[in-house]
């Protein structure tokens, strides 16, 4: 096998490093470093309010908190998790990785990158100061008018929970903007964009998802914000407004918003399966052409969050039609993962769990999904906890499982050390069981008829042993993050020196020291294939050509 | 490599410094600024105040830094022995398999056009509308039964209908139906197409009776879900045999079309 065999120990992780000048760095890495820590940070505090949230529905009528700390609660906790972990977890892989991934010296502007990830730091900080301030929004994370304004709302939370949300979304934007212009004016000779690896086409259609979807977002929270405070009457029911407009607002983002979060993890796969299955990545085209088409279909589906208020039953089709047919280009993408697995020499090290895990997972979210696009379906179920499982199960199952295949296969070259493969196995069975014992009850327990957002219910309604078993599972969750916090920990101390390319991959990142020198590269390579370190390791059979 | 990209790498290796942009606060005290200026409107209008005085303030510093020779300062490279060496082959792996095209695909070297499985799909589609079309005429419920039971999949209105208005023309019913079964149809039979050369041998036999039957079992499963109207109305018989109809006429017309070897990655 062809390695890089530069001795990872001769260079000092930039973290032990550069510590004094985290706050002033522009270098990409220290700043993707910055968002997956801060993010990591955010996803224990959203964690733990989940785990209230399990523990407070544990037994009927329970009185552990009361119905508003647990408002608050759910709108923390959804707020936190979208906002403020999966978004800005993936944006710090991304950071770290596209330019190395297409051999570039950092972000098209350096500048904005720093600037965006405070802005991500700062919103979350503040969204979070509400809570010193009188009591955190408890909306919920969609923030539906005419709930939120003033009348039904009247303390600050909900302004908390607007400002924090344009700050940080300003960053989002900013982040967005560089990383469509990394990718379209930063790539290493010849690297068309018909050679970048998939992470990084999916990472740029996130970028152009954004810039479409935000800016209605951001636009709606400033209305509120005109209502609350200038007196305003954009969604103010009682004066003219349209409660029905927030809601188009807010979807037209929030649903773009469901695979913003997804094609980062579709493009972490793409990355993971291929190099532990040893084999080309099936159907590149495909797969690129797919995400393309996903980002399409995904702009013109978000009323499929709103087949319960009433709208035309034309409408109802039109959008229930988008929604199944969405499913097209993403079941595509399930068939060339599986197809590059079938018949590899497979390597069932921990990222390739996750990747695993994350397909069974994202294809039971899928394939909910598609129900719940069904327009009679989801009358019967919307509003219940069958959607809190199906979302879970796209957004955690879907997302998280991915973004945890990064961190193992990434984390050698971010520190120059591997994680502990053991405390990695004890942490994905733990997840898998955890996680479908507490999301698929909920399934269940939807069915039954158990609305979303209840605090408590009643002992007659034969949702008790379906909330326990959540239950149980989200403690099995928790206690399998903590390995995985546990393995960040004592590996990045002193874990196994990874050398530079510990899975013999083959995209540019492992073509440099891990961690990498702060310019990337002494040499900007030359790309000649989509697997550029393969031709070098092989130059009797390079891919190009068979390209 | 062409003069430009030879002129990148020897410029590259001739250096032993980069310039490459310092490092600043002015991001930092730009969004603190920001942050505060809107905090300032929930709590006191004095940090908006002093947020606005920072945004300014770190505006100003960020601008200077983006005038010519301001913003970069040159970066001396990494001890030669930390640097990432040039990578060498130990060939081990790829001695043990066959070379080439083969070996790294390891799925079939010659496959079905997709647009036969498109074809399929939509020939297959039109023998499963005249088996259901059929079905309307012998049940006597009249052709556009059928059609309005496939519908109601979107068209939630149509769940309050009796069978008598079930049995009527309904335009809307018509259009909708025909969209949904030639999408279903033309995708059905691109997977077809792309997973029949894949399976061992028969394919027939795959394609006309195993595949219909395991899907019309998932179907059957799911068919309360999918289209509670159908489902309480469907005659499983006869819906079997649409299955099997499509299933082995658009597994027959890809079959019969000629391979092609699949284009190497």
């Amino acid at each position: 096998m062809a390695v890089l065999d530069h001795p990872a120990e001769n260079v000092s992780p930039p973290v032990a490093q550069r510590a004094p000048s985290w706050a002033t760095t522009l270098d990409h890495k220290q700043i993707g470093i910055l968002y997956i820590i801060t993010s990591l940070i955010f996803m224990a505090v959203g964690g733990l309010e989940a785990l209230i949230i399990r523990a407070q529905l544990w037994v009927p009528d329970s009185h552990l908190v009361g119905p508003d700390m647990f408002n608050q609660l759910f709108t923390m906790h959804g707020t936190t998790m979208v906002f403020f972990v999966v978004m800005p977890m993936l944006f710090g892989f991304g950071n770290y990785l596209i330019p190395l991934m297409i051999g570039a010296r950092d972000m098209a502007f350096p500048r904005l990158n720093a600037f965006s990830y405070w802005m991500f730091a700062f919103g979350g900080t503040l969204t979070y100061l509400s809570f010193l301030a009188g009591g955190a929004p408890n909306v919920g994370w969609f923030a539906y008018a005419p709930l939120t304004e003033y009348a039904f709302s009247r303390d600050h939370s909900t302004d908390y929970w607007i400002l924090g949300l344009m700050v940080s979304g300003i960053g989002t934007t900013a982040t967005a903007v560089n990383l469509v212009t990394t990718i379209l004016v930063m790539r290493a000779p010849g690297m068309s964009l018909a050679r970048v690896p998939l992470f990084v086409w999916m990472m740029m259609f996130d970028g152009v998802l954004l810039i479409f979807a935000l800016p209605p977002f951001t636009a709606a929270a400033i209305m509120l914000l005109l209502d609350r405070g200038l007196g305003a009457h954009f969604f103010d029911t009682q004066a003219g407004g349209s409660a029905l407009l927030w809601q188009h607002l807010f979807w037209f983002f929030g649903h773009p918003e469901v695979y913003i979060m997804a094609l980062p993890a579709f493009g972490i796969i793409s990355e993971v399966v291929p190099v532990f299955s040893r084999k080309v990545i099936f159907g590149y085209e495909s797969v690129a052409a797919a995400t393309v088409v996903i980002g399409v279909i995904s702009m013109g589906v978000w009323a499929h969050h709103m087949f319960t208020v009433g709208m035309s039953d034309a409408l109802d089709a039109i959008f229930s039609g988008a929604s199944f047919l969405i499913a097209v280009p993403t079941g595509i993408k399930m068939f060339n993962w599986i197809a590059t697995i079938y018949g590899g020499k497979i390597r069932m090290q921990s990222p390739m769990l996750f990747a695993v895990g994350f397909l069974a997972m994202f294809l039971i979210g899928g394939l909910t999904g598609i129900m719940l696009a069904a327009v009679p379906i989801d009358w019967q179920v919307s509003d219940s906890y069958f959607v809190v499982g199906h979302f879970h199960y796209v957004l955690f199952g879907g997302s998280l499982f991915a973004i945890m295949a990064a961190y193992y296969f990434w984390f050698p070259k971010m520190t120059g050390r591997l994680l502990s493969e053991r405390l990695a196995r004890w942490h994905f069975w733990l997840m898998l069981a955890g996680f479908n014992l507490t999301f698929f009850p909920m399934h269940i327990a939807g069915l039954l008829g158990m609305p979303r957002r209840i605090y408590t219910y009643s002992a007659d309604r034969g949702w008790t042993i379906w909330n326990q078993l959540s239950t149980v599972g989200a403690m099995l969750l928790a206690v399998s993050f903590l390995f995985f916090f546990w393995n960040l920990f004592v590996s990045w101390r002193r874990g196994e020196s990874s050398g530079d390319d510990p899975w013999d991959a083959w995209t540019l990142e492992w073509a440099t020291t891990s961690p990498p020198a702060h310019y990337n590269f002494e040499e900007i390579p030359i790309v000649r294939s989509r697997r550029p370190l393969w031709d070098l390791k092989h130059p009797e059979d390079p891919d190009w050509e068979h390209e | 490599m062409n003069s430009s990209e030879a002129t990148m790498a020897e410029h590259g290796a001739n250096r032993e410094t980069i310039r490459m942009p310092i490092e600043t606060a002015s991001p930092l005290v730009v969004s603190l600024g920001i942050t505060l200026l809107c905090a300032g409107c929930v709590t006191n209008w004095a940090l908006s105040g002093l947020g606005a005085a920072l945004l300014i303030g770190g505006l100003a510093r960020w601008i200077s830094q983006l005038l010519p020779g301001r913003g970069e300062e040159e970066h001396a490279w990494v001890p030669i022995d930390q640097r990432a060496r040039a990578i060498e082959r130990v060939d081990v792996a790829i001695e043990s398999r066959p070379r080439g095209f083969i070996a790294r695909m390891q799925v079939p070297a010659q496959v079905h056009p997709y647009s036969t499985g498109v074809r399929g799909g939509i020939v297959g589609g039109a023998a499963m509308a005249i088996v259901a079309l059929a079905y309307g005429l012998v049940s006597g419920r009249g052709i556009w039964y059928p059609v309005n039971l496939l519908a109601a999949m979107l068209l939630p209105s149509m769940s309050e209908m009796t069978g008598a208005e079930l049995e009527q023309f309904d335009a809307t019913a018509l259009v909708l139906g025909l969209v949904i079964h030639t999408i279903v149809s033309a995708t059905s039979g691109l997977f077809y197409g792309i997973l029949l050369p894949t399976l061992p041998r028969y394919p027939v036999l795959w394609g006309g009776v195993i595949a219909p039957l395991l899907w019309t079992g998932a179907i059957y499963g799911f068919m309360g879900v999918l289209n509670p109207v159908m489902n309480s109305r469907v005659d499983w018989p006869w819906f079997i045999a649409s299955q099997v109809v499509y299933g082995a006429t658009a597994g027959l017309v890809v079959v019969r079309s000629k391979k092609v070897p699949l284009r190497p990655v």
